[in-house]
């Protein structure tokens, strides 16, 4: 090795720390070093450690779920159910996809900005929410300011399980749930996703998380999972933020560009959702119904989250058009 | 030479315990959620599992030991673990509680607690890796029988045979958790298991024709 690649190999790492750095708000910088910020909550429950911190002067308030594995949720004090993370302003776009959703599901509840903001937007909105730990769900009525409407539930139990055992369909679900900076391996997989589809009306929607800092091997596995199971894969890039969110459609149909825009026109139209919906579609969209992925779908029986979120796609890529 | 087989065995059912346990994780997990109460299960059910073979392998022991009769007991727990990949699916589908759908008059707005999956979880571990578990545990107290020779080492030689099969055991579950779940996945991981252990098993067995295995220990086990 001459000393430019080492050079430029080091400056690569140090790059990567600093992203890494940049995608962790409560990672090593942590919360109690910094002085504006308080800690309002601080407790172990039965799957994280639970934390509550109030950031910047109290502007901003986050939830943690343990110290090093970034901020699971975020809200601004001055506006408790605006969205303030770009991935969850695009998951919102799974609603214009739709055009006009009765029946959400979201798996994983964090913070309650998606269900605050919901209910807010879309009234009268049945929602169902799954989340696993009861103190969770405290913390968010608690501390998020979240309070359930009349037609939303809330499930305390685990998202494959509750999909299993609910019957009926709903139009859009949504998967938020994550153990810290991971979606537990039986959340990725091909027979789950069959599971989430069973549970879609025919032109129902699912968009899915994938926290995924760097490009990792993870985002195009689980894109490839996606792919098998719904007849249209759309993913949406979050700008230059930490997330990606993948969509599957029920819908054989291919939805263009202008033609998502066009529902999220009409559905921004007489809400004040805080953000521009269809600029943020026109910007992000992207069809992957036909690429291929250098990158075998999870499954049950192989779906080794940890191994592919730690290793980047050396030899892998960018997806190619299929020819 | 026969000291050496049990170290191996020691070692490799050592291992297998700990890796078919993180197997065992990711073959509940899917169906029964990524709950604590399925970590809690599976761990008391190979533990059980393990002190019950203990204690019966210690009795066993005591009955004439021979080195065959532990690579029969290594080899029929090798044939289990290689089942269990067969039988796991209509033992979980039969475990999962059958939910009645969420009753529609149930306040609104309301936090919803899903029924007790404590036991149908425990049932479901205690079918699937109670019997593995208890096989494996009957081997390192027969392997102690035939490893000591003196009373005077009993303590260094039990000790030793102990340390063996708990490296194993680390080995296996790093081995599990680090490498093999994302080499292989799960199905495989049970047929690698249950193959080394059949293998072991049959490996004792011939090693037995070949080596005398000392018999002054038995002197101290007959009753006077």
């Amino acid at each position: 090795m001459d000393a430019n690649s080492k050079l430029s190999w080091r400056r690569t790492n140090a790059m990567f720390i600093l992203a890494l750095a940049a995608c962790l708000p409560g990672g090593h910088a942590d919360a109690q070093q910094d002085k504006g910020s308080v800690i309002l909550y601080d407790k172990d429950s039965q799957y994280y450690r639970i934390r509550v911190v109030d950031e910047a002067g109290g502007k901003r308030r986050s939830l943690y779920f343990s110290r090093y594995r970034g901020v699971q949720s975020r809200m601004l004090r001055a506006n408790p159910d605006a969205l303030d993370f770009e991935y969850a302003r695009s998951m919102i776009a799974a609603f214009a996809l739709h055009g006009k959703p009765k029946n959400v599901l979201l798996v994983g509840l964090g913070g309650a900005s998606l269900p605050k903001f919901i209910q807010k937007h879309f009234h009268g909105t049945r929602l169902d929410i799954v989340e696993i730990d009861p103190d969770v769900v405290r913390v968010a009525q608690k501390y998020f300011f979240f309070k359930p409407a009349p037609e939303t539930r809330i499930y305390v139990m685990d998202g494959r399980m509750f999909l299993k055992w609910v019957v009926g369909k709903y139009d859009v679900i949504l998967l938020d749930a994550f153990a810290g900076d991971r979606i537990p391996f039986h959340l990725t997989t091909k027979e789950f996703l069959q599971l989430v589809r069973e549970h879609l009306v025919p032109n129902g929607v699912v968009a899915g998380n994938l926290w995924n800092p760097h490009d990792t091997r993870f985002r195009a596995a689980e894109t490839a999972t996606y792919l098998q199971v719904f007849p249209q894969t759309y993913l949406f890039k979050c700008g230059n933020s930490s997330n990606v969110v993948v969509f599957g459609a029920m819908s054989r149909t291919k939805v263009e560009c202008s033609d998502w825009v066009g529902r999220a026109t009409a559905v921004a139209r007489g809400r004040a959702l805080g953000f521009g919906l269809p600029k943020l579609i026109r910007n992000e969209y992207s069809c992957q119904t036909g690429v291929r992925v250098r990158e075998s779908a999870l499954t049950d029986e192989m779906a080794p989250v940890d191994t592919l979120l730690r290793e980047h796609p050396r030899h892998f890529e960018e997806a190619q058009p299929a020819r | 030479m026969t000291r050496v087989c049990i170290f191996v065995a020691a070692f490799l059912s050592g291992a297998a315990v700990m890796s078919l346990e993180m197997a065992a994780f990711r073959l509940v997990q899917p169906e029964f959620g990524s709950d604590i109460i399925v970590w809690g299960s599976l761990i008391s059910v190979f533990l059980g599992g393990l002190a019950l073979g203990a204690w019966a392998g210690g009795w066993l022991a005591d009955r004439r030991p021979a080195l065959w009769k532990l690579g029969a007991v290594v080899a029929v727990a090798g044939i289990v673990s290689l089942g269990v990949p067969l039988y796991s699916g209509a033992v979980l589908d039969w475990t999962f509680p059958v939910g009645e759908p969420a009753p529609a008059e149930w306040g609104a707005g309301s936090v919803y607690v899903p029924p007790d999956m404590r036991w149908p979880t425990l049932a479901a571990g205690t079918l699937l890796f109670l019997v593995p578990a208890f096989l494996l545990g009957t081997i390192t107290p027969y392997a102690v029988r035939l490893f000591v020779r003196e009373m005077p080492h009993l303590g260094a030689d039990v000790g030793k045979v102990s340390a063996v099969s708990t490296f194993g055991a680390i080995v296996g579950t790093l081995g599990t958790a680090f490498y093999l779940i994302a080499w292989m996945g799960t199905r495989r991981l049970f047929i690698l298991n249950g193959t080394i252990l059949l293998a072991l098993g049959l490996a004792l067995v011939i090693a037995d024709r070949f080596l005398s295995v000392p018999r002054r220990g038995d002197g101290a086990a007959e009753e006077p």
